[in-house]
């Protein structure tokens, strides 16, 4: 008797549990995705208006200290760049043999192969 | 050979050297009659014993205690290792898991504080870490610092099938219900529809851990093990079970749907979301504090710009350490004698019916969204499927679904945005049973 009576109660109790557990789940989705729908961007607006003083726009910035900076001078600098990042041949590593040639036996040093006795 | 030739031959040296050494003792204070009769007696006693001892000996061997439960678990320990090297699914869980379950399963005697459960052993101060839920916010921290959601953030929308997708794990909650089980079992089993690893090994040491007591007095079973097992390998089969249900219910045009790529998303918006998405989420269901905190806390280091050291850390070293340590110890948990039952079948069973239930649920929720939408912010209802957690797997089956139909349409950043949503969606969902029913 009891048994039975436990286990419609956990049935009742389980549909419970289904029903407001996909409500809550697509509730808090729902709001989490129409507060970034709607809310993010009021508070990103609110966070822009705050701190409009002192945003600095393109125009605010003087130029009279980088008045002797011209477009020379910076096309001369990254080509410096350049040529030091990209175009270092001059300055290769000079140790070619270092690694161990694959094969074990080469006759570049040989005493019977010479450009003296041919074969 | 040689050398194990040799070896013997010390061996047995030095076993033969003891009773020959007694045997001189004895020489000293016996007389010569004795000798002989002493020599008998000892010799004798010599075998028994020896004999005796390679009995005892084979009887803690695993040939002596093996059971054909260990055997088949090994087995498949084996079988989840190949899955995992030749056809890549999800190796970095597979391997570690099929390693635990032939640690697991290596059969011994009780009482030497060998096996997982036994209390004081090596293992099963590991496996507390499991057992106590420790390890699964860790990871979340690690998925965290590793997530980028700004796909979701550009379309939120897309949040609402990572909820639709948890109707695998309601289902399923209800499933295991009719088939038996009582309340917090139910609800432990029912995480796996969510396709999370470790919200479920979370959900299921607090609800199924063999300790809680019931109402009625009964001890709650501890399943741990099983639903873990359950919910790595069907993540791991995901590029199985999905593909079919995506190409029965949804139509070749609708595969063909082409989504406007999402809008750029500021960095402000980027460092908002974990915040905001923290206190939102955690106010509503607080049972998932431990999972959601973490892993916003994770994002928030990621996003923030000036703690790229700790967020390097938690996606790499932390989460690497973590995994280990839980793959093995949830491999190790399948010990024979506690996993191989009927209701580990059934949790096999129920387990795969709710990955159907779930891709289901977000493929006809995503269709369902699609009646609202016009135009181009139609979605292309394979993005559903990917509503369940199982990240980035999921993810990824859809955006080689919709390339099979047209290989010029590139779902994975959509996809992506129901995929970290059914992370989100899975752990409110965890936390919601935990508050029920915990």
């Amino acid at each position: 008797m009891l048994p039975k009576l436990l286990y419609i109660d956990q049935l009742s109790e389980g549909y419970v549990i289904l029903i407001t557990g996909l409500l809550i789940v697509f509730g808090s989705l729902i709001i989490l995705s129409l507060f970034f729908k709607y809310g993010v961007p009021i508070m990103l607006y609110a966070y822009k208006i705050v701190t409009k003083g002192r945003d600095r726009k393109i125009k605010d910035i003087s130029v009279t200290a980088d008045e002797k900076f011209t477009g020379e001078i910076a096309a001369a600098i990254a080509t410096a760049i350049h040529l030091y990042l990209s175009e270092k041949h001059d300055t290769e590593n000079t140790i070619l043999t270092i690694k161990q040639a694959r094969k074990l036996y080469s006759p570049w040093s040989s005493k019977i192969y010479g450009t003296q006795n041919r074969l | 050979m040689k050398k194990i030739l040799i070896i013997f031959g010390v061996l047995s040296l030095l076993i033969f050297i003891r009773p020959a050494l007694g045997l001189n003792a004895a020489q000293t204070t016996a007389d010569s009659t004795t000798i002989t009769q002493t020599e008998e007696v000892s010799d004798d006693r010599f075998i028994d014993e020896a004999l005796g001892g390679i009995k005892l000996f084979y009887n803690y061997t695993g040939f002596a205690n093996a059971t054909a439960g260990n055997l088949l678990m090994i087995l498949i320990g084996i079988v989840f290792i190949y899955l995992g090297i030749k056809f890549d699914y999800e190796p970095l869980l597979l391997i570690p898991i099929g390693a635990g379950v032939i640690i697991g399963n290596i059969p011994f005697v009780a009482g030497n504080q060998t096996g997982i459960y036994e209390t004081g052993s090596v293992l099963n101060y590991l496996y507390f870490g499991v057992v106590k839920g420790i390890y699964p916010p860790l990871i979340f921290l690690g998925i965290g610092a590793m997530t980028d959601f700004s796909s979701l953030i550009a379309n939120p929308k897309l949040m609402l099938l990572g909820a639709a997708a948890q109707i695998g794990v309601f289902a399923t909650f209800l499933g295991a219900l009719y088939l038996g089980f009582n309340l917090p079992e139910a609800g432990a089993i029912g995480i796996i529809g969510g396709a999370d690893g470790p919200t479920a090994i979370f959900l299921s040491s607090k609800l199924a851990n063999g300790v809680n007591i019931l109402a009625d007095g009964t001890v709650v079973k501890n399943l741990i093990g099983p639903i873990a097992i359950a919910a790595y390998s069907y993540m791991a089969l995901v590029p199985v079970i999905q593909p079919p249900l995506m190409r029965l219910l949804i139509s070749k045009e609708d595969r063909k749907i082409r989504m406007k790529p999402p809008r750029a998303v500021s960095q402000k918006e980027k460092m908002l979301f974990p915040i905001v998405a923290l206190i939102l989420t955690t106010f509503i269901s607080p049972g998932s504090l431990p999972l959601l905190g973490m892993l916003f806390f994770g994002n928030l280091l990621k996003e923030s710009g000036r703690t790229e050291r700790l967020a390097d850390t938690a996606r790499t070293k932390l989460i690497d350490i973590v995994t280990i340590l839980l793959g093995v110890t949830v491999g190790a948990s399948t010990q024979a004698d506690i996993f191989i039952t009927k209701d580990s079948m059934l949790i096999f069973g129920l387990g795969a019916i709710s990955f159907v239930i779930a891709t289901m649920g977000g493929l006809f929720f995503a269709k369902f969204m699609n009646l609202f939408l016009k135009g181009e912010d139609r979605i292309n209802p394979l993005i559903g499927a990917a509503g369940v957690s199982a990240v980035p797997d999921s993810a990824r089956v859809v955006h080689a679904e919709a390339l099979k139909s047209d290989p010029n349409n590139y779902l994975l950043m959509h996809a992506m945005a129901p995929n970290v949503a059914g992370v989100i969606g899975s752990a409110i969902a965890a936390g919601i049973i935990l508050s029920f029913l915990g």
